[in-house]
């Protein structure tokens, strides 16, 4: 089973087929969940404090916005992680986690730094598309280590 | 009373960790955050027909929901917009979303952009202001001093008082603050000396500024505001242009305000105050370095030209540096003094100004607007004669009396 | 700041989404009910949000998945269901992933097309997914011949 960076992160499509398919999605959800399930400084809605933006330094300098900084510190964790990637690239309605353009170009630039596998497509249009989409992400995710349901 | 609701387009401060502060801000202020509710279908053709072709998701929701709010389809009292500080993209859409609801609604808006370190604290006034906008129309309706009435605005440099009778201004004081309660207890002293009129005759006060909950506790008061809304009545009341849009803009001590008003009434603001460089403290700075008082340095500079003397930094430390060396070099005081005043002005100009539309008349209030030198230096900027109301350095102070009359009582 | 103790600890929360013909939310709702042995299932408009420990959900889910494979999505959530701070009665408006999921919704019944396609295909047919950049420019050439078609 490995480790699959899914983008948009909170893609349901995504989160889904990856784990149909015997993998571990890397969804925005986990990181979520243990910001909200960690003790510590009550900041709703996300439980991302201020100090979280200085974590995210790490990612990216100073001069860039604590918005991106911020949720740096959530996906910067995951992309280090990640043993492989898929990216749908006409998600132009995923938002909050995903709502920054820039630190979505960032977390793609990072995610084809580490080098692992990643798939590429957007969205289905038709059933056709959508017979290509699955078989498609199957495929990848079979060629894994780990792979083959 | 019913919670003043704000509608809040944002892209990122949950993310920066200070929603919580945005929120806190304005339940302080006894008013509510939202989220203006639409559909998918609202967030594509709003996108769309608004016509600025963003990349980030958020910026589009944003963008939809502003729009949501100008059709009236989602009820709001106000509009608070916050995006990071440092987006180029952000601060786009926040400026076009500003002026577009500015402009086709009555929305009271403010816009501002965040860091990870701002707190409920700095966006309080802001929040106050937006909630006596929604709240107190028919209070900031009121056009005539009435009764005897006085207003106390302390500052963070100067604590300033005044009273009033039937609509004129019968004393004044003005103090630099130092202890916030005494010097607001002796600018009061010497108002109600100079009016002639015992305390126990005075029907109501009001308070603004820095220390107006401090002040206005103590001295019981019936009318305790922040200073946006306070400013701009006394402007266009001092300026007689009550009536139809004007510009306000107070460089003050510790922030600098620009309100772009209509009827005596604020339709959008900002406040800055994060660098020292572009405030009247420059100036004393400046001032002091010269060997002058400061009520000279307008008259120094009015004899000065700006452009002699180097300025390569907005810093209030490295900016007074330059202008030690500018007087190392030969630089003539009269052009040193023009050249500080040129810089606040243009600092001003840059970072507030730019985020307020400009209507005439542009009125200039506060300590600062007695420097002829920084009128003239904003009036070059913005190519238009600012007027500069009588007793502008009592703007505050005027404007919390001509409110407190609200709250005479009838005998 | 004041200080923050988390509720549900260890426990995980997912979504179970139906978009299909032949069953309803309400439907899945009480098919999930009647396996759930005691573990939270609160049903919305478009499915369930079940939250329990990790292998009770992953159990009543894979035994849900069961009903109908093609038109049943599952997804994390971070938060446990009802919470406050993503409350639409609290935001005055749905949490920004709401939108998100609305638009995957619209278009999913592609995705249950190609889950129902798979089983049919061969092992190593080709894939030809939707590709994520669009057409090449026009070649320069091509570009010259047309403005000179225009010329003349």
């Amino acid at each position: 089973m490995a480790k699959v960076f899914i983008y948009p992160t909170t893609s349901l499509i995504l989160s889904d087929l990856v784990a149909r398919f015997g993998h571990q999605p890397l969804s925005a959800a986990l990181q979520v969940r243990e910001n909200i399930q960690t003790a510590g400084l009550e900041s709703p809605p996300l439980q991302i404090t201020p100090e979280d933006p200085k974590k995210g330094l790490k990612y990216a300098a100073v001069e860039v916005p604590s918005g991106v900084r911020g949720r740096m510190s959530l996906y910067g964790p995951m992309i280090e992680e990640a043993e492989a990637a898929v990216i749908i690239h006409d998600a132009d309605f995923s938002f909050g986690c995903m709502g920054c353009a820039r630190t979505n170009e960032l977390i793609q630039f990072l995610l084809r730094k580490r080098e692992i596998p990643i798939l590429d497509l957007r969205y289905p249009r038709s059933d056709e598309e959508g017979v290509e989409f699955v078989a498609a992400i199957k495929k990848f995710l079979e060629e894994l280590p780990g792979g083959g349901v | 009373m019913s919670k003043v609701r704000i509608a809040q387009l944002s892209c990122g401060p949950e993310y920066s960790g200070v929603q919580n502060e945005i929120a806190e801000a304005a339940r302080s202020v006894d008013a509510e955050i939202f989220f203006p509710d639409i559909t998918l279908k609202d967030i594509r053709s709003g996108f769309d027909m608004f016509g600025l072709d963003v990349r980030s998701p958020d910026l589009k929701l944003a963008i939809a929901r502003a729009r949501a709010l100008v059709e009236g389809t989602v009820e709001a009292d106000a509009v608070f917009i916050a995006t990071c500080f440092r987006c180029a993209e952000a601060a786009i859409v926040r400026n076009e979303l500003r002026r577009y609801i500015h402009e086709n609604s009555r929305l009271p808006v403010v816009s501002y952009s965040f860091t990870e370190r701002t707190t409920a604290g700095t966006l309080l006034t802001r929040m106050e202001a937006l909630t006596t906008i929604a709240r107190r129309r028919a209070l900031l309706a009121r056009e005539v001093q009435e009764g005897i009435t006085m207003g106390v605005d302390s500052g963070s440099s100067t604590t300033k008082a005044v009273v009033m009778r039937d609509n004129q201004i019968i004393g004044t004081g003005w103090l630099p603050t130092i202890a916030v309660l005494k010097s607001a207890e002796d600018a009061i002293e010497l108002a109600l000396k100079e009016a002639g009129i015992p305390r126990d005759e005075i029907q109501a006060v009001g308070t603004t500024g820095y220390g107006r909950f401090l002040v206005g506790e103590k001295i019981g008061a019936d009318l305790i505001q922040e200073e946006l809304t306070v400013n701009s009545k006394g402007a266009v009341y001092l300026a007689d242009s009550q009536h139809g849009p004007s510009t306000v803009i107070d460089i003050g001590g510790m922030d600098n305000k620009a309100i772009s008003v209509q009827d005596g009434i604020p339709g959008s603001f900002t406040m800055g105050g994060i660098c020292a460089g572009a405030s009247g403290r420059f100036l004393e700075m400046t001032a002091k370095r010269l060997g002058v008082d400061i009520t000279e340095l307008g008259p120094l500079a009015m004899k000065g030209m700006s452009t002699m003397v180097p300025m390569n930094s907005y810093c209030i430390v490295f900016g007074t540096q330059s202008l030690v060396n500018a007087l190392a070099a030969g630089s003539t005081p009269e052009d040193v003094a023009a050249a500080a005043c040129h810089s606040v002005a243009e600092q001003v100009f840059e970072q507030q100004l730019q985020e307020v539309d400009i209507k005439e008349p542009v009125l200039m209030v506060g300590g600062t607007s007695l420097i002829q030198g920084l009128v003239r230096a904003m009036g070059d900027l913005l190519q238009t004669d600012i007027l500069v109301p009588p007793h502008s350095q009592y703007i505050g102070a005027v404007g919390s009396a001509l409110l407190a009359s609200g709250f005479i009582r009838e005998p | 700041m004041k200080e923050y103790t988390p509720r549900y600890v260890g426990t995980v929360t997912k979504y179970v989404f139906v978009e299909s013909p032949d069953m309803t939310p309400s439907d899945l709702a009480i098919r999930a009910y009647e396996i759930s042995k005691g573990v939270m299932i609160k049903e919305t408009c478009f499915g369930l949000q079940i939250t329990g420990s990790k292998e009770e959900v992953d159990q009543i889910i894979a035994r849900l998945r069961e009903f109908d494979p093609s038109h049943i999505f599952v997804k994390d959530r971070g938060f446990p269901p009802g919470d406050p701070r993503r409350c639409r009665a609290n935001l005055g408006g749905a949490r920004p992933g709401y939108y998100g999921h609305e638009f995957e919704i619209s278009l999913i019944r592609h995705v249950s097309k190609g889950i129902q396609e798979l089983p049919g295909r061969a092992p190593d047919q080709p894939v030809h997914p939707p590709e994520a950049t669009g057409p090449a420019g026009l070649d320069a050439r091509k570009l010259q011949k047309i403005i000179e078609s225009q010329e003349s």
